[in-house]
């Protein structure tokens, strides 16, 4: 579809900048053939408007020779010859015309005046009709960039989503290789409790697999896979690790984005209770305040630790999600006091 | 032959002393669960051979052998530590990927004691060195104290001072002597924070007062603690770019 004739509006704006040539051509038509500024403008101002039409051809031109790639000269060539086409053609409109002129309303616009100013007129219509193929492959440009930046922008989002779903859904091998350590430890001294790991750790990674894959799960849910998480952590851990839940009265029905959680409780017990020879308290908070479900995860943490590699990499993902979910809706709140490490997560209570 | 296991997790520990149980040569003279306590036994106790896990409280692995003065013979224990690995892998070190088998236990154990005898590699100290460049600027800096550990992090430094083949590190009023030579700790450091101003001194820029100039070459800067430094012309020219 021709780019003008897409709305009605870039229609009229083009046709009201064909006012100032026709303008033009009928104060030249009055001073120099010395017609009245009635007849010069009864005729200048439709001759316009149709050339206005005719010159819309430009555009297939300039889509047939498109600037980069194609020999400007062979461009050139081809839009003067459509330039002295679409000319000609347009003073046979305007003979027309004036003879029409002429018929209609006998001496308003004397047509051999009109005839007398030919050479005026073929100007006229070479120059306009190579403006209007300049403005197009201005208009071809802007819209091309646009394009390609609207798909580069298009590429960039799916790329970081699908980055994002592989981020969320990742497992840590640090903690995967650490309990499957613990497993064969525990074969030759208590079987019971290698086969009871090994079933914990089969349902916590069969639960953040099919996680993974959804959109939305309830509140519950998250907390369970945490659990067991933690359940296992503390086999590892043994009574450095002791989790204290705090669930909040309906909070297990909110529905949550999956694995949003889980890398929160993931970071406080690698970053926190791991690097404490005596380890400590992990503190899980649910609650609805108004309008948010809010999530508090509190750990202690050791001020002379070296500061996780890849800082913040965890907690960057989590924030990322949020905004792309909920967009200024989603909060998360960081915080190290008095030796503890306070992680708040706000988010819309949906139920 | 004596050997300490360090690891934070008990059950970590206990396949290693699983393991060990079949070597009656072998005696477990010490368990550790975090680095200042391996510091501690190590230096200690002189052990001839070492289970060392990375990731651990206090210490990672590479800071408590970066500690000691007499490395004895290590055997790196570790889950997945990709940095680390690498490290390994370029030092031709060896390390066992938990959970391991027995058979591949043996195998690093018999490497071992093979070495019995000779002293420890310098591959160790390579080691050391190129897992600090591979985990960022220095973010503090340990000093052993007898069997004592001092841990400053880094912001908490003031300047540092070469004396001999020690550095002498000055912090809030304290003074702590670390056996490492002055251009080591400088490459380790974080250069946005600390410049070496002179041959022997390297100051951190946030305690800097002002800069004095009594002739062309001859200029000291002042600290916030009053304390007064030579800058050397080298030295002169770092600062400028960095103020």
């Amino acid at each position: 579809m021709h780019p003008i004739l897409k709305d009605r509006r870039t229609l009229a704006l083009y046709l009201l900048a064909w006012l100032a040539p026709g303008l033009t051509l009928a104060t030249l038509l009055a001073t120099t053939a010395k017609a009245s500024w009635s007849g010069a403008m009864c005729f200048s101002l439709p001759a316009m408007i149709v050339y206005a039409f005719m010159s819309l051809s430009a555009w297939y031109v300039c889509r047939a020779f498109p600037l980069p790639g194609t020999d400007l000269a062979k461009t050139v060539s081809s839009l003067f010859f459509a330039a002295l086409l679409s000319s000609a053609l347009w003073l046979l409109v305007c003979y027309a015309w004036a003879s029409g002129l002429e018929w209609m309303q006998p001496g308003l616009a004397p047509r051999e005046r009109y005839l007398d100013s030919l050479p005026l007129l073929a100007s006229f219509g070479v120059g306009l009709f190579l403006i209007a193929a300049a403005i197009h492959y201005l208009i071809e440009s802007l819209e091309s960039a646009r394009r390609t930046e609207h798909n580069a922008l298009e590429l960039q989002v799916l790329a970081r989503d699908a980055e994002l779903k592989a981020l969320r859904a990742q497992i840590d091998p640090h903690f995967l290789f650490n309990s499957l350590n613990s497993i064969s430890a525990l074969t030759s001294t208590d079987a019971t409790a290698a086969r009871t790991m090994t079933l914990m750790l089969a349902d916590f990674l069969r639960m953040s697999m099919n996680f993974g894959a959804l959109e939305m799960i309830r509140l519950e849910q998250e907390i369970a896979l945490a659990r067991h998480y933690l359940d296992i952590e503390k086999v590892r851990f043994g009574n450095r690790l002791v989790v204290q839940t705090d669930i909040g009265a309906g909070t297990l029905s909110a529905r949550v984005p999956p694995l949003l959680l889980q890398p929160l409780v993931e970071n406080a017990v690698n970053h926190g209770i791991a690097q404490l020879p005596d380890g400590g308290h992990l503190l899980l908070r649910t609650e609805i305040d108004g309008p948010s479900l809010r999530l508090l995860i509190r750990n202690p943490v050791d001020p002379q630790r070296i500061k996780p590699h890849g800082r913040g990499m965890g907690l960057n993902i989590v924030r990322q999600r949020l905004q792309r979910m909920y967009g200024s809706g989603g909060n998360l709140d960081v915080q190290e006091t008095g030796g503890n490490f306070v992680v708040v997560l706000t988010v819309p209570h949906q139920v | 032959m004596r050997v300490i296991v360090v690891d934070d997790e008990d059950l970590a520990r206990g396949i290693v002393r699983e393991y060990l149980a079949a070597h009656p040569d072998v005696q477990i003279v010490g368990e550790c669960s975090n680095g200042f306590d391996a510091v501690k036994a190590i230096t200690e106790l002189k052990p001839d051979l070492l289970f060392l896990d990375i990731q651990m409280p206090k210490l990672n692995g590479f800071e408590v052998l970066d500690l000691l003065d007499a490395k004895p013979r290590v055997i790196f224990v570790t889950a997945y530590d990709s940095y680390a690995i690498k490290a390994f892998e370029v030092n031709a070190v060896d390390y066992l990927l938990k959970p391991f088998s027995r058979e591949r236990f043996e195998k690093a154990l018999l490497r071992a004691a093979g070495q019995a005898g000779d002293e420890p590699p310098d591959a160790i100290d390579n080691l050391i060195r190129s897992t600090r460049s591979l985990t960022g600027p220095l973010e503090r800096i340990l000093v052993r104290d007898g069997s004592r550990v001092h841990v400053i992090l880094s912001p908490m430094v003031d300047h540092i001072e070469a004396q001999d083949d020690y550095v002498s590190i000055h912090s809030g009023g304290k003074k702590y002597l670390k056996l490492e030579r002055i251009s080591e700790i400088e490459t380790a450091l974080d250069p946005k924070r600390f410049v070496r101003i002179h041959r022997s001194h390297i100051v951190n820029i946030e305690r800097l007062v002002r800069l004095e100039t009594y002739a062309k070459d001859s200029r000291i800067v002042v600290l916030k603690d009053g304390t007064k430094l030579p800058v050397s012309r080298a030295g002169y020219e770092k600062l400028k770019g960095l103020l």
